[in-house]
């Protein structure tokens, strides 16, 4: 009202008065910059990370199998497909197989790593280029890896060629559980040995070199000052590789997916491939989407456990 | 400190080159396999060296990926920039604007690095199907940001942590406005860490399966990675074109750690260790 009163001149003068108080960041007006900065990324989330979960984590409860998908109605049924999904064998199988992937992989992939973070500490012509190449299995798509294992792998491939020639095998790598099983947990192995590395590099190279030095003039040797100085104050760097090694091998998808399907008679299942053919194959969704439920608890449960032991 | 203090710096040199050659056996292996025929390739023994090189496998697999070679292009390069859209200002956002919730949404992106991809596969396949999103590049595009957009956002943070703050606020006290001094200031002085997000950006969609697997059925469609995956199933193995197609796959990859290995050293170490 008091707006449409005002006389042309009037406003005119207004915006003359005004003019100097514009140098001043006004500090009574509430600031919406910040927010239009972050705004694209905010319904984004919302839309396409926030809802998929959210929707996820509802239709674990619903009954969402083929018929009730097409109808359109998901009636809820409460825990029914948590009970359908821990009834089955086949998902203890990969609840144990999920474990030891992930156990086996960690284990070698640090301890990989870490040999060779503590060979990189020296300094040598062309460690940027032997670094760069050490981080190729790493950044390649995993499904080249898989490819490349399925052939290595194969009944007649390089690794059978190779038994053969010290005098053992062949050994059927990808046709019977117990030999598929590792055969996979090579190949994760190979894909994530670089993100180890580098991180624990990245990690040794913080440590001051007079710390060494002083232990080196107490007369430490080298595997001396490895255990009592390397090990120790590489703790919080270890802690942190570990935990996300742990959160990227329960993941593992494309891999399993890709070099045995889960087969041979689910020897190699993984929850997340199990997950994959309940929702894609069997087309029950609400199952599928329980044992993705599962899946997140189990890597939260696995991070409490670790998290236990390096309190020890 | 080093186990090799009294070696000359050579003999290191050779010593690494031993162990990375043996770890990187498997890709020789691709590589030299893709250009033997099957029956050289697994004929029962070892083979180093093609006996002759059988450019057939190659230049059959270009002919018949060469389309999918193109969705996987549009893809990435769409998502990638989508990503750096989207993250780079949010991400000085939400480090230096300081809005409310801001420890929320870090938070959950976090969060959201330790879900399963199958989280996001189930409801985004549902919910596309509704909206006439599935058998589309700009629905797999969508999808496959759900994977960069996080990992971006965690990256590109700590990058801005790094920024000259007094720079900008220097600039807004010269009158310049927001977007001003974000487009002139910001960008600019992030651009090695909005290159590296860019290209892993460009890479996570690259290599992608599982959106893909489940998103598109429609061949014409069906990026280099599913193209692959399906060559696998159908009349048993075809290696001649499964091997090309598997190097073809790594080529992003591979180039970009050869080209840019100092950045990616320093930008995966910076992002953990803070």
């Amino acid at each position: 009202m008091r707006n449409n009163t005002k006389s042309p001149a009037a406003e005119k003068t207004q915006t003359v008065v005004a003019e100097p108080s514009r140098q001043r960041p006004r500090k009574a007006r509430f600031d919406t910059s910040p927010y239009l900065f972050i705004l694209p990324f905010v319904i984004f989330c919302l839309a396409l990370l926030l809802y998929p979960v959210v929707y996820s984590l509802t239709l674990s409860f619903r009954q969402a199998t083929v018929d009730t998908f097409v109808s359109g109605d998901m009636p809820f049924n409460g825990l029914t497909q948590y009970q359908a999904a821990v009834a089955d064998p086949v998902f203890w199988r990969a609840v144990i197989n999920t474990v030891l992937f992930a156990f086996f992989s960690i284990l070698f992939q640090f301890t990989i790593g870490f040999l060779l973070a503590l060979f990189f500490q020296a300094d040598f012509p062309c460690k940027n280029f032997c670094l760069a190449l050490l981080l190729i299995p790493w950044v390649s798509p995993v499904l080249t890896a898989a490819n490349i294992f399925k052939g290595l792998f194969n009944g007649t491939g390089p690794v059978n060629q190779i038994c053969h020639l010290i005098g053992f095998g062949p050994f059927p790598w990808l046709a019977e559980p117990a030999y598929a099983f590792p055969a996979t947990i090579v190949a994760n192995i190979w894909i994530g040995f670089p993100f180890n590395f580098i991180l624990l590099y990245a990690g040794m190279r913080s440590i001051p070199a007079e710390v060494y030095e002083a232990a080196r003039i107490d007369g430490a040797h080298f595997w001396k000052r490895v255990t009592h100085i390397t090990l120790p104050m590489l703790k919080p760097v270890s802690v942190a590789v570990l935990t996300l090694g742990t959160i990227y091998t329960v993941k593992v998808f494309d891999l399993v997916f890709v070099m045995t399907g889960g087969g041979p008679a689910n020897g190699t299942q993984l929850l997340s491939t199990y997950a994959y053919q309940v929702g894609f194959s069997l087309l029950n969704f609400g199952e599928a989407a329980a044992i993705a439920t599962l899946m997140v608890l189990l890597v939260l449960l696995l991070n409490l456990v670790q998290l236990l032991l390096q309190r020890r | 400190m080093s186990f090799f203090a009294n070696l000359p710096r050579w003999w290191i040199t050779v010593a690494a080159l031993v162990v990375s050659a043996v770890l990187l056996s498997p890709f020789y292996w691709v590589l030299v396999g893709s250009f033997m025929t099957p029956a050289e390739l697994f004929g029962g023994h070892m083979s180093l060296w093609p006996s002759h090189f059988a450019f057939g496998n190659w230049s059959a697999a270009l002919n018949r990926l060469r389309p999918h070679i193109q969705n996987s292009l549009i893809v990435s390069t769409v998502a990638s920039i989508g990503t750096l859209l989207i993250t780079a200002p949010a991400a000085y956002g939400l480090v230096w604007r300081k809005p409310r919730g801001r420890r929320t949404l870090m938070a959950f992106m976090l969060m959201t690095q330790m879900l399963p991809a199958i989280v996001f596969v189930i409801p985004l396949f549902i919910e596309f199907t509704k909206v006439n999103l599935v058998n589309t590049l700009p629905g797999l595009i969508l999808a496959d940001m759900t994977f960069t957009i996080p990992f971006a956002l965690i990256m590109l943070s700590a990058y801005m942590k790094d920024l000259p703050y007094e720079l900008v606020e220097a600039a807004l006290v010269d009158g310049a406005g927001q977007l001003r001094a974000f487009l002139t200031i910001v960008l600019p002085m992030t651009l090695p860490g909005l290159i590296t997000v860019g290209v892993f950006s460009f890479l996570i969609p690259w290599g992608d399966l599982i959106f893909a697997l489940s998103l598109i059925t429609e061949d014409n469609l069906q990026p280099l990675t599913l193209q692959l995956y399906k060559a696998l199933g159908q009349y048993g193995v075809d290696w001649g074109f499964l091997l090309p197609g598997s190097v073809l796959t790594a080529i992003p990859a591979v180039l970009f750690v050869v080209v840019a290995s100092r950045f990616i050293v320093a930008g995966v170490t910076r992002g953990a260790i803070k």
